[in-house]
């Protein structure tokens, strides 16, 4: 039941969940707070890189619940006693590692998210609608679904609308 | 082959244009394309995903 990639990160005051297996790479994460979530980093998530409400924030904006978080008194017995274990950086696995062609390709990697967004990473740019270049990270998601509040980028929406990759 | 760096162009109501040094993986991670430009789908309707097909054209899409 419990992914052995699922990870745990504290402050002392909150702990921070993340379970790969649900990531979808919406990035929400790291393009809001890159001082906390940076796949770049290991562990790639640092709980003193912004004052607690403030990952709070950005941790309940997650479309896919990969980032939770609880107060440290709220934690049960088995999620205080794998805190420790938890947040070794060792063979963490980041949202980058999870798309596995990770730091060597040359070409940007386009990959297609079954019934979700572009994942772009590797050397690229960005030109946005109005012909100026956009500030990305060396891993993005770009919107399939028509719908993104955040477009040109994935927000999420695709899970609410029901977005498929087969039109009926 | 180009040796340009990947760029994905942002076409305002219609697909993402992308040329430059790229390939692109299926959701089984198979390679389906090598090389550009090519043009894929933003607006959620073409018939020929990942790719468009201009439908984005008779849907009205904005972004």
């Amino acid at each position: 039941m419990d992914d052995p990639r699922n990870r745990q990160y504290t402050n002392g005051e909150i702990t921070v969940f993340w379970k790969p297996s649900r990531c979808i790479h919406a990035t929400t994460c790291f393009r809001e707070l890159l001082e906390v979530f940076n796949p770049g980093r290991r562990p790639w998530v640092n709980m003193e890189g912004a004052p607690t409400r403030k990952i709070i924030e950005v941790v309940n904006k997650c479309p896919t619940q990969a980032l939770t978080w609880k107060y440290n008194a709220d934690l049960s017995r088995e999620e205080q006693a794998s805190l420790k274990d938890r947040q070794e950086a060792k063979a963490e696995v980041t949202p980058e590692t999870l798309t596995e062609e990770a730091a060597e390709i040359k070409p940007a990697t386009v990959r297609v998210m079954r019934n979700g967004p572009l994942i772009v990473e590797g050397e690229f740019k960005i030109i946005g609608p109005d012909g100026n270049q956009m500030k990305t990270l060396r891993m993005t998601s770009i919107c399939r679904c028509g719908n993104s509040g955040s477009m040109p980028f994935c927000d999420g929406t695709h899970r609410k609308i029901g977005f498929t990759d087969f039109n009926g | 082959m180009s040796e340009r760096k990947a760029t994905f162009r942002v076409n305002r109501g219609g697909p993402l244009e992308v040329t430059g040094k790229f390939r692109i993986l299926d959701a089984r991670g198979e390679e389906i394309e090598k090389e550009g430009p090519v043009y894929l789908c933003r607006c959620g309707g073409s018939r020929n995903k990942p790719f468009c097909d201009d439908t984005h054209k008779t849907r009205d899409f904005k972004g």
